[in-house]
């Protein structure tokens, strides 16, 4: 059993590993005191921060460990679109040879380096345990704002470093950032055929959920993350197929009669949408994971696809094509009419709701090629997000991950009040091309 | 403490599993191509339906069976991978049978009127325009407006099943519209005796 853990800095007294940093214990605990204490930047501001390697307090001494968790911090930061990385070439302080607690280290030599942020830490590993610990200071203001203590296994050193990113953007912006999740995708690299994959929002700790000769689409995952949902043809058949990350274990849900061309996991994981094709009519249904129909949500011979479902579970926003175009429209998981929510352009699909329910980020076909819109959900006006395809936002809302071009890679937008920019490619070309992006929510605590 | 999911990390220990899963799926599809050649001898003879035999029925099965399956092999769009039957197409994100299609249409019909022991099942697929999902609905709807079709013409809706490939087997590659309107079609699989 793989064992991970990560606690405030000050709560670390008790655990067994507190022993041997009761040393730098009394820190840790002075830092407490600066924890409510938020800088909120703007989202235009861009941040120079400075990363120092981590201290080897014993184990780490090939800085195997160091490397990783900084490489990581550094991608997410960089991702994030909020900071500027200091290059390292530059510090003055060697981490070995400096202290990484308040009162350790001297400011000056990062606030000579137009540092406004610093991050310092250590690492101590042995072959059961690996633990950091890793702070964050207010350079100008000489002053701790955030100190974590992660321990757990090799494996991890990355989730920690995603979940101190997360830290850091929370102090630094007042918002939690969205690196501790998981992204799902659709790729054909390293071959001809269309695989399922999972990976870290910086590309890292890929997972192949699907092996197989045939064509596979359409991954969503379950909120606690625990399954993602997806359509194969590997019977020879399109079929959904519920794959739990936890056991690698599998099922494929039933058909109630028709072909199971796609749907989306309802937030619980017990359920799904699914888009049924019978006769050439597609229609939306709520299925149990044994194939029962809890309840058919869409009618009549049109199209209805591309099933997306609040966060809480109570909204359905789908592609339709019964007013003669695919256009998005949104209804009530409990059934009833739907409410068309899309009027600009002849070619809306792929809907996708923010975590709060309150946005929809859509395609839109213009000329030759697509476009990311969101819209409120109650109806209003569209506003352009970017080019591209497959919307998928993160946790915090802050961001959209999307499909660039002809599947070449995956990009990452960040929204800044009406506006925004492209801050990165989660996958490049060299990646293989990857396409159709479902974003996970947080991994939880 | 809490317990992490597998699917976060472990790579490198997976590969024995991945192997092992891998070599399943291998020997699965050997099977079923076993399967495959046993009932369908002509689908090895590159000579099925060129020659004077071609009405047999070891030829049925000629054009190397789905999309899919040729897709796997390496030979989809390959010259002679077509079987007995013709292809039709289709206007963009439209699945109406055009007027110049109705004859290529009965000519499937009487060809499956004349092997009234056959199965058909219809391929819709579509170009590469538009999202995934709603092209397997529209390729859908095109398998199933050329069922209706061979229905209408006497065809046992029995021996017509359907099939939508959406935007995912395209013969063409190209990004321009003489690709597209390829790629826009109904293709269909003679799948041998009932």
């Amino acid at each position: 059993m793989i064992l991970f853990s990560e606690r405030r800095a000050q709560a670390l007294i008790g655990w067994g590993v507190a022993l041997m940093l009761a040393a730098v214990t009394l820190g840790l605990r002075n830092a407490a005191a600066d924890e409510i204490t938020f800088t909120i930047v703007g989202p235009a501001k861009v941040s120079r921060i400075a990363v120092s390697q981590l201290k080897n307090l014993g184990g780490d001494d090939d800085g195997t460990v160091s490397g990783q968790f900084i490489h990581t911090l550094k991608r997410d930061l960089q991702l994030s679109g909020f900071f500027k990385i200091i290059d390292p070439h530059s510090y003055i302080e060697k981490a070995q040879d400096s202290g990484f607690t308040l009162g350790q280290f001297n400011f000056a030599d990062w606030s000579s380096l137009g540092a406004e942020f610093l991050v310092k830490g250590s690492v101590t590993a042995n072959e059961q345990q690996i633990s950091i610990q890793a702070f964050l200071f207010d350079v100008a203001a000489q002053r701790q704002m955030a100190g974590k203590q992660y321990t757990g296994s090799n494996e991890d050193v990355s989730r920690m470093a995603n979940r101190f990113a997360d830290t850091i953007l929370q102090q630094v912006t007042g918002t939690k950032g969205p690196f501790d999740s998981r992204i799902a995708m659709v790729s054909a690299r390293g071959g001809r055929f269309k695989q399922i994959y999972t990976m870290d929002v910086d590309g890292g700790n890929l997972y192949k959920v699907t092996n197989n000769d045939t064509i596979n689409l359409f991954p969503s995952f379950d909120r606690r993350v625990h399954r993602v949902l997806y359509t194969s043809y590997k019977s020879g058949a399109p079929g959904l197929y519920v794959y739990e990350l936890d056991t690698r274990r599998e099922i494929r849900i039933p058909s109630p009669g028709g072909s199971l061309i796609g749907g989306t996991m309802m937030p619980g994981g017990d359920s799904v949408v699914a888009a049924v094709e019978a006769g050439g009519a597609t229609n939306l249904y709520l299925l149990g994971l044994d194939g029962t129909v809890l309840r058919q949500l869409t009618h009549g011979a049109s199209i209805n696809v591309s099933p997306a479902v609040s966060p809480d579970g109570s909204q359905l926003a789908f592609t339709s094509d019964r007013g003669g175009s695919p256009q998005v429209y949104v209804m009530s998981i409990s059934g009833g009419a739907a409410r068309r929510l899309t009027y600009k352009g002849n070619y809306n699909t792929n809907p996708a709701f923010s975590p709060d329910g309150t946005q929809i980020a859509y395609q839109s076909r213009s000329g030759g090629a697509f476009e990311i819109y969101r819209i409120p959900a109650g109806g209003g006006s569209p506003l352009l997000v970017t080019q591209g395809q497959h919307p998928a936002w993160s946790p915090d809302g802050r961001y959209i991950a999307f499909s660039i071009g002809r599947g070449s890679g995956l990009g990452l937008y960040l929204i800044q009040g009406q506006g925004g920019t492209v801050v990165g490619n989660l996958t490049t070309q060299e990646d293989g091309n990857a396409t159709d992006p479902a974003w996970s929510s947080w991994l939880g605590e | 403490m809490r317990q992490i999911r597998p699917g976060l990390h472990g790579w490198a220990n997976e590969m024995n599993a991945w192997s092992l899963g891998r070599w399943v799926a291998v020997m699965a599809l050997a099977t079923a191509l076993a399967a495959c050649s046993s009932s369908k001898p002509a689908a090895q003879n590159p000579q099925a339906g060129t020659g004077p035999g071609g009405m047999n029925e070891g030829n049925l099965g000629s054009g190397g069976g789905s999309s899919l399956s040729q897709f796997q092999h390496g030979t989809l769009g390959a010259p002679g991978s077509g079987g007995p039957l013709t292809d039709i197409h289709f206007d963009f994100d439209d699945y109406t049978i055009r007027p110049q299609d109705g004859e290529i249409l009965r000519n499937n019909a009487r060809w499956l009127t004349d092997h009234g022991n056959t199965r058909v099942q219809v391929e819709g697929h579509t170009d590469e325009r538009g999202s995934e999902e709603y092209n397997l609905a529209l390729g859908a709807k095109r398998a199933q407006a050329a069922k209706d079709y061979l229905t209408t013409l006497g065809v046992s809706s029995d021996r017509i099943s359907t099939i939508s490939y959406g935007k995912e087997l395209p013969l063409c590659t190209e990004h321009d519209e003489d690709c597209w309107a390829q790629n826009r079609r109904d293709h269909f699989v003679v799948q041998g005796a009932q």
